[in-house]
């Protein structure tokens, strides 16, 4: 549908967005309701959460009644968003894996993909860099911080 | 005010031993690196360093430490210039302004004002401690539940709908922090939303979840990017640049003596000090500012604000550790380590005997301040050097060292996790035009907001009229007040006159 220079285009994503923030934050309250009613427990909580859900209310309106220019082209590309959701998919494996394969495997690993998604394609680049800046990180922080993290290599 | 006999055995103390002097630039040095070290704050620098003043008199020992501090509170501002991660809570504020500076190609021009303004800050503040030490410090003690609340919320309202695209949004974003620093058990004993984690028992931990809500949210963001400066041009290191920064801060004497008004009084109250100083001096600026719009898209009186505010707290925490022996914060409560372990008690017997030391580290803090100006613009020449790194380098480097940061800070994988799952929100929440400021903001002042409101409550047996009682907190709110009508006011009449012209 358009009118004039403007169409109208539902942000489904943005609602969907808005609306899981605001299911996590009714959740929020009711849990925190079930803990107690005590005034001490929701002081401050209850306004807030009502507050954000009532906000919730007024943005999902404004996703779904959105208007945009006609024949505005996207911000980004889908290669681009595809970069940013492996880097970010990169980083969540690297998260989990801190634990389970080490550190020094997991700061290689990820350093090595990392470069790969920034577009490094150098192979002396990425044979060297990886290691030797895991190497320097692992020794540097083993000096910095009293507690042990696992290793597999170093 | 100044006791002119002890003031002349401190200069004394100072001029007749160059072991005072001797730790100053390697101490400000190891606090510049540790500072811009992303995760690694104040405290740990000055911990780490802690037994090496063991067998160092007292007075080298406390400006060695004194320096880290120093050094240390400085460099926090680089990392939060150049990759918008503030290493600590004090230095969220500076991201807002000095990161949009840097992407512009003003790196340099940010970083200048940055260290100008908080060696001003630190000398201004050292300045109010020399003359107000004992009575900053009683003010300081009838601050109560009522007052911090209050203080909390003007600093919500002050900063809740910074950098949003709509009111709803700033609103959305700033109650969302909120709820997040609600999680966990609070003072009475409440225990939410912590989902079964035993780590969230204590809260969401605050600093990772702000370097990923702030810096990483913006790397994901960057991976298209070659640099964080597009242009070529614009990615030199200049030392002209960087002194013109300085020049800058001169410029805005107003912002400048508010940031450190503010730093010097709030840094002074135990437990918040810095970390609310920089946002509340920011708030303040900007609410005050003809151009409020200007404020998270680069203007350096944000910068100023920021960096003069959380620079002056070291005065103001040094005066209620100095004069009551109370720590503000880790760096203070270090300090007070390596009293300890010299045999010296701080606190009004320490001032009353020990004047002459007092004045002692005061007047090293001067000279600290001055020799940060040359030391700081070394290292931030050198440090500049990163906007001339590839993103594709940088990335990673920086999301590897956030992490490991992370854990430093937490001491288990709770840090990492907290740091990857805050950093996809962020960048989720900016994608979508929702100020992440906002979040950050909330999270830093919902659970003091919240402990404050639960004393108060506690103190006035749920009687709402108690607060009557306290006419300091009402005056607080009752200034906030009139501030806010006048900036509605002004902000009507500006759009009327828009209205009119147009």
């Amino acid at each position: 549908m358009t009118e004039g220079l403007t169409r109208r285009k539902i942000a489904w994503t943005e609602l969907g967005f808005v609306t899981a923030i605001a299911a996590g934050v009714l959740a929020f309250l009711i849990e925190a309701r079930g803990v107690s009613l005590d005034p001490q427990n929701l002081l401050l909580l209850q306004p807030t959460a009502w507050l954000v859900l009532g906000l919730w209310a007024v943005l999902a309106f404004g996703c779904l009644t959105r208007r945009v220019p006609a024949g505005e082209a996207p911000r980004e590309t889908a290669a681009d968003v595809l970069r940013i959701l492996a880097l970010v998919l990169a980083f969540g494996l690297f998260t989990a894996g801190l634990e389970q394969v080490g550190y020094d495997v997991a700061i290689c690993a990820f350093v090595l993909v990392a470069l790969v998604i920034g577009g490094e394609r150098h192979p002396a680049a990425l044979l060297l860099f990886p290691p030797l800046f895991t190497l320097a990180v692992i020794q540097g922080f083993r000096l910095l911080i009293p507690y042990p993290f696992p290793t597999s290599v170093l | 005010m100044i006791d002119t006999t002890a003031f002349g055995a401190a200069v004394a103390l100072l001029a007749g031993s160059l072991d005072a002097w001797i730790w100053v630039v390697p101490g400000l040095l190891i606090g510049l690196l540790f500072g811009a070290l992303p995760g690694i704050s104040v405290s740990m620098a000055m911990a780490l360093v802690l037994p090496a003043t063991l067998y160092m008199e007292f007075l080298p020992a406390i400006i060695f430490l004194t320096s880290v501090y120093t050094g240390a509170g400085f460099g926090g501002s680089i990392p939060a210039v150049l990759i918008n991660i503030p290493g600590t809570s004090s230095a969220v504020a500076t991201t807002f302004d000095g990161y949009p500076m840097a992407r512009q190609g003003k790196h340099n021009e940010a970083l200048g004002a940055a260290l100008f303004a908080s060696c001003i800050g630190v000398l201004i503040s050292y300045i109010v401690l020399l003359l107000l030490v004992q009575p900053m410090a009683e003010i300081v003690l009838r601050i109560g539940p009522y007052e911090m609340a209050a203080i909390g919320i003007w600093g919500m309202v002050l900063l809740g709908s910074i950098g949003a695209s709509s009111v709803a949004k700033g609103l959305f974003a700033a109650g969302l922090g909120v709820l997040f620093g609600m999680v966990g058990m609070n003072t009475a004993g409440y225990m939410r939303g912590d989902m079964g984690i035993v780590w969230l028992l204590d809260g969401i931990p605050t600093i990772p979840a702000m370097v990923g809500l702030l810096a990483a949210s913006q790397l994901f963001a960057l991976v298209n990017a070659k640099f964080i400066v597009e242009s070529e041009a614009e990615r030199s290191i200049s030392l002209r640049r960087i002194l013109a920064g300085g020049a800058m801060v001169l410029r805005n004497p107003v912002t400048l003596l508010r940031g450190s008004a503010i730093g010097v009084f709030v840094g002074a109250v135990p437990g918040i000090g810095s970390s609310i100083a920089n946002l509340l001096s920011y708030g303040e600026t900007r609410r005050n500012a003809q151009d409020p719009e200007s404020f998270g898209k680069g203007d350096v009186r944000g910068v100023i604000a920021a960096e003069s505010a959380n620079s002056s707290s070291e005065g103001g925490s040094m005066a209620t550790m100095l004069a009551l022996g109370i720590p503000g914060g880790g760096a203070t409560a270090i300090l007070l380590a390596a009293f300890a372990m010299h045999n010296v008690v701080g606190g009004p017997r320490f001032m009353e005997e020990s004047r002459d030391v007092v004045y002692a580290i005061i007047l090293s803090n001067f000279a600290q301040a001055a020799i940060l100006v040359v030391v700081g613009t070394l290292f931030v020449y050198g440090a500049s050097t990163l906007v001339r790194l590839p993103l594709r380098y940088l990335i990673p480097s920086v999301l590897v060292m956030s992490t490991m940061g992370a854990f430093a800070i937490e001491g288990s994988i709770a840090g990492p996790i907290t740091l990857f799952v805050f950093a996809v929100l962020g960048w989720l929440l900016s994608r979508y035009g929702f100020p992440v400021a906002a979040v950050v903001v909330g999270l830093l002042l919902g659970r003091l907001i919240e402990t404050e409101m639960l004393r108060a409550w506690q103190l006035a047996g749920g009687d709402p009229w108690y607060v009557l009682n306290y006419p300091w907190a009402l005056a607080i709110v009752g200034l906030m007040l009139v501030s806010l009508g006048l900036s509605v006011r002004r902000d009507m009449r500006k759009r009327r006159l828009a209205a009119a012209r147009s």
